[in-house]
């Protein structure tokens, strides 16, 4: 009997990579492009990366991942920066998504770029029969795709939710629980849903 | 992994079903109802499902249950989901009667509940925790009266959304992530933020004919 690998807390992201003692058992893409020193805990955070372009993730150094989802779509583009941290967040691009340098994300954060759904009542109906289990999935009526930018040096508190088309500006805080649909400017602290400047 | 769960289940001696691929072993009660072509992920979702009633949940065809969806059904609680809806980690509490009608997506961490409303009197809750410590299954006892939940066709809940118990769904509506939703929702509306607001109404364009045509492309050939 082969002795089972001992789970380690990280792994060093490489592309293609698969980790011994990875519980989840999965591989990580080839197409990624990463830096020096950065780590995933395990391949799960890649079961719903879906992207076909030449680098559908691209990278820096010192990053850490943990327990997130990096879910993209065919052809999506997931940029991150240096010193990033991502803990327990899920990322879910269609289009693009670019998190710039030192950006803290904290459990339970959603940040996304599309609308998941068509909001037409005709249209949406339409994707519930694309989406069950008679329907054609990978054939989905269109769905408005906005990419997210996020500036270096922002933190985003737990449950905060960063929704398409948002620009969050370099220095920004989003407090805990807020759900962001506008622009933040730069250094600003929002908070509630919809997300308000508190620091005027 | 997708075929109807009434082919592929296996039934035991208490009428349970059990769905082949599940990783929990707690099956799917008896007076759960499917139609044709629908998928449950996993049996999980069942294990606070009390109801006794002889239909206590009822789930369209064409429709899914996904991920971690709950229906945590009283005794006397019976609800009702449509066709062609989608139920994405979701949770459905019912002591009465929850109504979701067809072509609806219900998204992650949303919570619909028709109970537990008024928490005021502190010794009604200091009862309820008491008899649910002394019940083998622990069931939690709805504190006052249930009020009906009805949502209607094509109605989109966002993700961590709560419904909250007598209110009423109009066709069409979407309601955003986040929001609690305490007021009845007209047709067609979209509602908003905490505390929820009404923002716009959406052309009513899922007439019949638009839906038959969504069937002719969107299923699959």
């Amino acid at each position: 009997m082969s002795e089972k690998q001992q789970t380690q807390l990280f792994y060093p992201l490489q592309p293609g990579a698969v980790f011994d003692g990875d519980w989840f058992g999965g591989k990580v893409p080839r197409n990624i492009e990463v830096g020096e020193n950065t780590v995933v805990d395990s391949s799960f955070c890649f079961k719903h990366y879906f992207s076909i372009l030449p680098i559908g993730l691209k990278i820096g150094s010192n990053v850490t991942i943990w327990r997130a989802s990096l879910a993209a779509e065919e052809n999506a583009v997931i940029e991150i920066g240096d010193y990033c941290y991502i803990a327990n967040a899920s990322l879910v691009c269609s289009e693009k998504i670019s998190i710039g340098s030192y950006v803290l994300i904290a459990g339970g954060v959603t940040i996304a770029d599309s609308d998941f759904h068509p909001i037409a009542p005709a249209a949406r109906l339409a994707d519930t029969i694309a989406l069950s289990p008679v329907g054609n999935r990978r054939k989905r009526p269109p769905i408005t795709t906005k990419p997210v930018v996020i500036k270096d040096n922002v933190w985003i508190g737990y449950n905060a939710t960063i929704l398409k088309g948002v620009t969050i500006g370099a220095g920004a805080i989003i407090a805990p629980g807020s759900l962001v649909i506008e622009d933040v400017p730069p250094n600003a602290e929002v908070a509630g849903n919809p997300a308000k400047v508190i620091n005027k | 992994m997708r075929e109807n769960l009434i082919q592929t289940g296996l039934i035991s001696d208490d009428g349970r079903t059990f769905i082949e691929y599940d990783w929990y072993a707690g099956g799917i009660p008896p007076n759960v109802r499917c139609g044709e072509n629908v998928y449950l992920d996993t049996s999980y979702g069942f294990a606070a499902f009390h109801s006794e009633r002889d239909t206590g949940f009822e789930l369209g065809k064409g429709s899914g249950t996904y991920d971690r969806a709950s229906f945590i059904v009283g005794q006397n609680g019976s609800a009702k989901v449509g066709s062609f809806t989608v139920l994405n980690g979701s949770t459905i509490i019912c002591n009465d009667r929850i109504t979701i009608g067809d072509h609806c997506l219900i998204a992650w961490g949303a919570v619909i509940t028709d109970s537990w409303t008024n928490f005021a009197d502190e010794e009604k809750r200091r009862g309820i925790l008491r008899l649910a410590a002394k019940d083998t299954k622990r069931r939690l006892l709805p504190i006052e009266k249930s009020r009906p939940v009805v949502i209607e066709d094509n109605v989109w809940i966002g993700f961590d959304s709560v419904i909250l118990p007598g209110v009423h769904l109009g066709r069409g509506s979407i309601i955003g992530c986040k929001t609690i939703v305490a007021e009845d929702v007209p047709p067609y509306a979209i509602v908003v933020g905490n505390p929820a607001r009404l923002i716009r109404y959406l052309q009513p364009d899922d007439t019949p004919e638009a839906i038959e045509a969504a069937f002719v492309k969107y299923r699959k050939k």
